[in-house]
């Protein structure tokens, strides 16, 4: 499998407080990549490594099939960037914000560039500075799209926005992707939003990644089971343990959160002399939140 | 068709469109030869990712339920008859399925739940 982005081995220190240790990340072509993670964990210096706007103390970063930072020129010409807050010069109108970023990209696309304008109900003549939060996030997602990239990087793309803003860009990140087949990478903790639209998931909590996983293997895998008469000591499950826990009635019941869950599993519990009396399907906020709860109390996160 | 697509059910999102999709052919909804939702359309509308929607529709496909045609769309089959009358009857026993589990999860028993659908029916069902 080809991937778009490539970490390997990467290693990124910003004063006492923050470190990423060791990081790989692989986002296959062609996927819409959730990039899941807590505020302050590290999403948005990951991608700015990806950009090559950071540099790593060590690892390797491969975006396109091209290293960075060696060919960034040739690597951002295809990348699409969305940054979290936005940085466009605030006295120029809309119009003039287009033609500037067109500028750049020799495959700028004019046509789609109206479409949006259109479509987003955005009003040339507006200065930038006087846009609303919602009118801002749209024309950051139209110059990223009409620069007709292989790749986009979105970082929070629609963090605090009203449902509607929300709607009309995911929509039109579906169409873009729908026509030209290009990879997304999204950074967002809207959980809810990133379930319906990505194909890959990557959690990460404190400059850790904590899982990179296909979203339904994802889902399918992590649930929660109640367990009953299970001994304190359990050896090579084969499945992963999150969490574990007494049920609020007393009695031997537990609640365990596993991972990496498969149908048939049960039988392992019956070897030991439990058994399982429910098993309960979890949404990726619920696995997302014990993933992290896990993590945090020294689990075995990955 | 598609009203109430749920993205946080464990049923994967390609399972339920073609379900959808499964049901509109058994009940008519969609004739021999009715194109589907092209597969950028429906992934705007659902806001779902394009692969999804091309999941379902090759499953469909594999199930004999549509044709792909590339470059043109895809469109509901000529079914043998007896097929959709066929898959009726099976989207009835899932549906009968899915609420005997719920009744089950609920503590409902099989008495109370017969009463509570002659009620509903106005009529007696045995």
């Amino acid at each position: 499998m080809s991937h778009a982005i490539h970490l390997e081995h990467l290693q990124y220190r910003a004063g006492k407080h923050f470190e990423i240790p060791n990081l790989d990340l692989h986002v296959p072509s062609g996927s819409i990549y959730g990039f899941l993670g807590p505020n302050g964990s590290g999403k948005t210096t990951t991608i700015r490594l990806i950009l090559g706007l950071l540099r790593p103390l060590s690892g390797r970063v491969t975006v396109l099939d091209l290293p960075m930072p060696d060919q960034h020129a040739q690597i951002l010409g295809r990348v699409g960037y969305v940054p979290e807050q936005p940085h466009l010069d605030a006295t120029l109108t809309v119009r003039e914000l287009i033609d500037f970023q067109a500028a750049f990209y020799p495959r700028w696309d004019r046509a789609r560039a109206e479409e949006l304008v259109e479509r987003f109900e955005l009003d040339g003549e507006h200065l930038f500075g006087r846009l609303s939060k919602g009118q801002k996030a749209k024309l950051m997602i139209l110059l990223a799209l009409a620069q007709c990239g292989d790749l986009l990087v979105l970082d929070e793309p629609t963090d605090g926005l009203d449902p509607v803003v929300r709607r009309d860009i995911l929509s039109a990140l579906i169409t873009y992707v729908s026509e030209r087949g290009a990879t997304i990478f999204i950074s967002s903790h809207l959980v809810h939003e990133l379930e319906r639209v990505c194909d890959w998931v990557a959690v990460m909590d404190d400059g850790r990644l904590i899982t990179e996983a296909p979203m339904e293997k994802l889902k399918q895998g992590t649930k929660r089971l109640v367990v009953m008469g299970a001994p304190a000591e359990i050896v090579n499950p084969p499945f992963r343990v999150l969490t574990r826990e007494s049920t609020n009635g007393g009695g031997t019941g537990e609640n365990w959160v596993v991972g990496d869950w498969e149908p048939g599993m049960t039988s392992y519990f019956e070897g030991v002399g439990a058994s399982v009396r429910e098993v309960i399907d979890l949404d990726l906020e619920d696995g997302f939140v014990e993933l992290l709860r896990s993590f945090r109390k020294g689990g075995t996160g990955r | 068709m598609f009203h109430g697509i749920d993205p946080r059910s464990p049923i994967p999102l390609y399972v339920q469109i073609a379900e959808r999709v499964r049901l509109a052919i058994a009940t008519g909804t969609l004739g021999s030869a009715a194109p589907l939702p092209s597969v950028r359309q429906l992934a705007a509308e659902l806001r779902i990712n394009p692969a999804t929607v091309i999941q379902a529709y090759k499953d469909l496909e594999a199930q004999g339920f549509v044709e792909i045609r590339h470059g043109a769309g895809t469109f509901v089959r000529e079914l043998a008859p007896g097929r959709r009358a066929r898959e009726r009857s099976q989207q009835a026993g899932a549906l009968v399925r899915k609420l005997l589990a719920e009744a089950r999860r609920a503590g409902v028993s099989l008495p109370e739940l017969q009463r509570a659908l002659e009620t509903e029916l106005g009529a007696k069902t045995t």
